[in-house]
């Protein structure tokens, strides 16, 4: 078996190298493009604060204060507090890591479920390609995603863990369809009947041909859908299906601050703000991946 | 990569422009009085709801009752004391140890679409309500009929099962609200799109989800209304409600939320008008499903929470709190029932007696509602101070009120509008297998009490069987009290002549516009 494989990585290597050396060359270019560094500051931020939430935060997120109800940002509540007294600081960091994780699990779910299937079924296509998987990815495409989200949190039960669990499966089909044609693409390639011909089993085509060549925009769209996931679980919070209190999440703080907004608008400014940057930056970061990654553009 | 960035820049405006139109809230509504309806003959009415029935006898939700008012006439009515007062029965009496009753009728009486009021119309809507068939509502509230007899024109007489002290009370409510005989025959099951009644305002149209339009009736028996015309809007979102009220859309409204209380209170072109309430709210406990059929806990429930620190933190003082289901304004309230703050120590110790650890239940709250997400948290973060963990869920209100019937959850967050008389407000609640008993809740004495006070017709005897009641349900914790919630209308300053009645229902033939 050894050999037939050495060959073949050879091939590969032919094929894959001049995209490699640009991508080298270019990470100066990363850097160069400003809106994408600053989302990527901002992600890295983030990720600080959920992971270092229990130091950064000045305060319990859940620890309800009577007497300091609907107070305005002040030098010890810098954002506020909210409807019970509690300090929205540190409800805002607390909720960076119920939306990180939201958006980080609920995509790879559906990676982990889309990529596989995706990919067998471009890889093999026939049967199960046209009339099982890409039939009922076209079923699930066919409804609006929150409202899909919506239906399928319902039925589990409203938790955060369902909300990621649905949220998942309702981002898989884009996956699926992303890395069936991705490798509808690779297989007819040289590379791949080069390597078939040099006998290697189909599994290993996949996994160590085709695969490393579909990864850039398979991580393109990652990245956007785990924007999409922080809304669509701060959307179904906001509607009492994601997050249940006392937990802070970013979407059910705009819904408790919603009735106050003329009172007290900090309680909604402060989540919705954090809700805004944090999607824009994953989304510019993203797009920068994309440029960086895409060979066609300079 | 930059028609992204624009849709950003496009959100980030809206976002920019939500804020300021909130923060400008207050400020906007010194021009209100130029505004759309200044016409002194149409009072426009925000409801909170769209009332999904406009036939009394079919109605299982309160904000028709709003509408039902302009429309229909009841046979006895409430006066803003909440006495019972005539109405199309002019007189009554109660005979054979308070199992007839016999009423005289007003004479000068029509229906809006012409036919006359009599003693056959009474039977006619009596019967319809009392037909299993109909499936009405209504039939819980009297079965206890056996029937009605028509005496002469003017003149009928209702026999009872047994005695049942709260009818004059139900009566004044949909069940004694009169349908023209000819509509109802010729509509049929259509006759909710065509109400006919004998009240001050016909109906003119509706359009669902949208607007009820009534006219003041011509040949209304009673004094003529001043406004001409009403139109009814449902505005299912406090915030919404109020922004309508303050930008001059709406006259009046048939509530508001209690945080918004003060800041109506502080505008210059609108009134708030108080009045308590006759309803509760609470904590629905599952005396059948562990941890919650033990006693000890329930109890330790009803003294960790401090319903003081509720009503100030979440209601702003404009609710009070409750330590039984009869509210304070009812001649059945309880008042020897005191504990309203937390007893956190107590509470601990019956934790501990109750031998159990680890003690955890889910209570489910209604989505949607800032309110009740508010009570949850605070009722959460009480009753873990005495070692009690509850787990939050939000639930669709509609799905919750099936699970509660179904007796499918542990502890759920409802409560109920209340009636005027005690019997409406509690009976089915706490009765064994009552229609609104979801604890599963069955006491022998609390069943015995609960028939008598229907049966015996002394107030001071019935009083004193409800405050037993109360207290024995303060013993055995089936359901947590937490507060009475107070009616609140706001209207603007030129609303004159509104008249605040103890069973909310807005009237709105006293109403005039300056």
């Amino acid at each position: 078996m050894g050999e037939p494989q050495l060959q073949s990585e050879t091939v590969n290597r032919v094929q894959i190298n001049p995209l490699r050396k640009k991508r080298n060359k270019s990470y100066s270019k990363l850097m160069k493009n400003k809106l994408a560094v600053c989302g990527g500051i901002f992600v890295v931020l983030l990720v600080v604060l959920a992971v270092f939430a229990p130091l950064l935060a000045p305060f319990d997120p859940t620890k309800q204060n009577y007497g300091q109800i609907l107070k305005p940002p002040s030098a010890t509540h810098w954002f506020g507090t909210d409807t019970l007294g509690r300090d929205l600081l540190s409800r805002i960091i607390f909720g960076a890591q119920v939306s990180l994780k939201a958006g980080l699990i609920s995509v790879g779910i559906a990676l982990t479920i889309g990529i596989p299937l995706g990919m067998i079924s471009g890889y093999f296509r026939g049967f199960w390609d046209e009339f099982i998987i890409m039939r009922v990815t076209d079923a699930m495409l066919a409804f609006p995603s929150l409202v899909l989200a919506l239906t399928l949190a319902a039925v589990l039960g409203p938790s955060l863990n369902h909300a990621m669990i649905a949220i998942g499966l309702v981002f898989t089909p884009y996956f699926i369809r992303l890395a069936r044609g991705e490798v509808l693409a690779q297989r007819e390639r040289e590379y791949v009947s080069a390597a078939r011909a040099s006998g290697l089993r189909n599994f290993s085509i996949m996994m160590r041909h085709v695969f490393p060549n579909i990864l850039g925009p398979l991580i393109v769209q990652a990245t956007l859908n785990v924007a999409s996931a922080i809304i669509a679980e701060a959307s179904l919070s906001y509607l009492g299906l994601g997050t249940q209190p006392p937990t802070p999440s970013w979407g059910a703080m705009l819904a408790e601050g919603q009735g106050y907004i003329s009172q007290a608008p900090w309680i909604s400014i402060f989540p919705g703000l954090f809700i805004f940057l944090a999607v824009i930056s994953i989304n510019v970061f993203g797009d920068g991946i994309h440029d960086w990654l895409d060979p066609k553009l300079k | 990569m930059k028609a992204r960035l624009k849709g950003f820049m496009f959100l980030g405006v809206i976002l920019l422009l939500v804020i300021a139109s909130g923060c400008g809230g207050n400020k906007g509504n010194t021009s209100s009085s130029t505004t759309t309806n200044q016409s002194t003959n149409q009072l426009v009415i925000g409801l909170d709801n769209d009332p999904p029935q406009l036939d009394p006898q079919k109605s299982s939700a309160a904000v028709d009752r709003q509408v039902f008012q302009s429309i229909y006439n009841t046979l006895v009515d409430i006066d803003v004391n909440g006495k019972i007062v005539p109405e199309l029965a002019t007189s009554w009496k109660i005979t054979n140890g308070g199992k007839v009753y016999t009423f005289n009728l007003r004479k000068d009486v029509k229906f809006q679409d012409g036919t006359p009021f009599n003693a056959k119309a009474v039977k006619f809507n009596f019967d319809r309500e009392l037909d299993p068939k109909s499936a009405s509502p209504r039939l819980s509230e009297i079965g206890s009929i056996s029937k009605v007899t028509v005496l002469s024109p003017y003149q009928v007489q209702v026999t009872l099962k047994q005695p049942f002290s709260p009818l004059l009370s139900i009566l004044t409510d949909r069940a004694g609200m009169m349908l023209s005989p000819t509509a109802v025959k010729k509509e049929g099951a259509n006759f909710s799109n065509h109400p006919v009644g004998t009240g001050p305002y016909k109906f003119v149209e509706r359009v669902k989800q949208d607007h009820i339009t009534v006219k003041a009736f011509k040949g209304y028996w009673g004094k003529k209304p001043k406004i001409q015309t009403i139109v009814y809007h449902p505005y299912a979102d406090g915030n919404v409600r109020l922004t309508n009220l303050t930008s001059g859309n709406v006259d009046l409204v048939n509530t508001i939320d209690y945080k918004d209380i003060d800041r109506v209170k502080k505008n210059p072109n609108l009134k708030v008008d108080e009045k308590d309430a006759i309803g509760f709210q609470g904590i629905v406990l599952n005396v059948h499903q562990a941890p919650l059929n033990n006693v000890k806990i329930r109890q330790a429930i009803n003294l960790a929470i401090d319903r003081e620190s509720i009503a100030k933190v979440i209601f702003h003082n404009y609710v009070t709190p409750a330590t039984s289901p009869l509210p304070v304004s009812s001649w059945a309230h309880d008042s020897s029932l005191k504990q309203t703050t937390a007893d956190t120590a107590a509470a601990k110790k019956l934790v501990q007696e109750s031998g159990l650890k680890n003690v955890h239940f889910t209570l489910k709250i209604p989505a949607g509602s800032a309110q009740n997400q508010q009570l949850g948290q605070m009722v959460q973060s009480m009753l873990k101070k005495v070692g009690i963990n509850v787990k939050l869920e939000m639930v669709e209100f509609g799905t919750m009120i099936q699970q509660g019937t179904e007796h499918n959850f542990d502890a759920i967050n409802l409560g109920w509008s209340g009636r005027m008389d005690p019997d409406g407000t509690i009976y089915s609640w706490f009765i064994t297998k009552g229609g609104n008993n979801d604890m599963g809740y069955s006491n022998a004495n609390v069943d015995k009490w609960l028939n008598q006070a229907r049966t015996v017709s002394s107030k001071q005897e019935r009083t004193q069987l409800y405050h037993k009641i109360s207290q024995q349900l303060w013993k055995d914790a089936p359901y947590i009290s937490i507060y009475y919630p107070n009616d609140y209308k706001a209207m603007k300053k030129s609303v004159q002549g509104f008249q605040h009645y103890p069973d909310t229902m807005i009237r709105p033939e006293t109403i005039s516009l300056k």
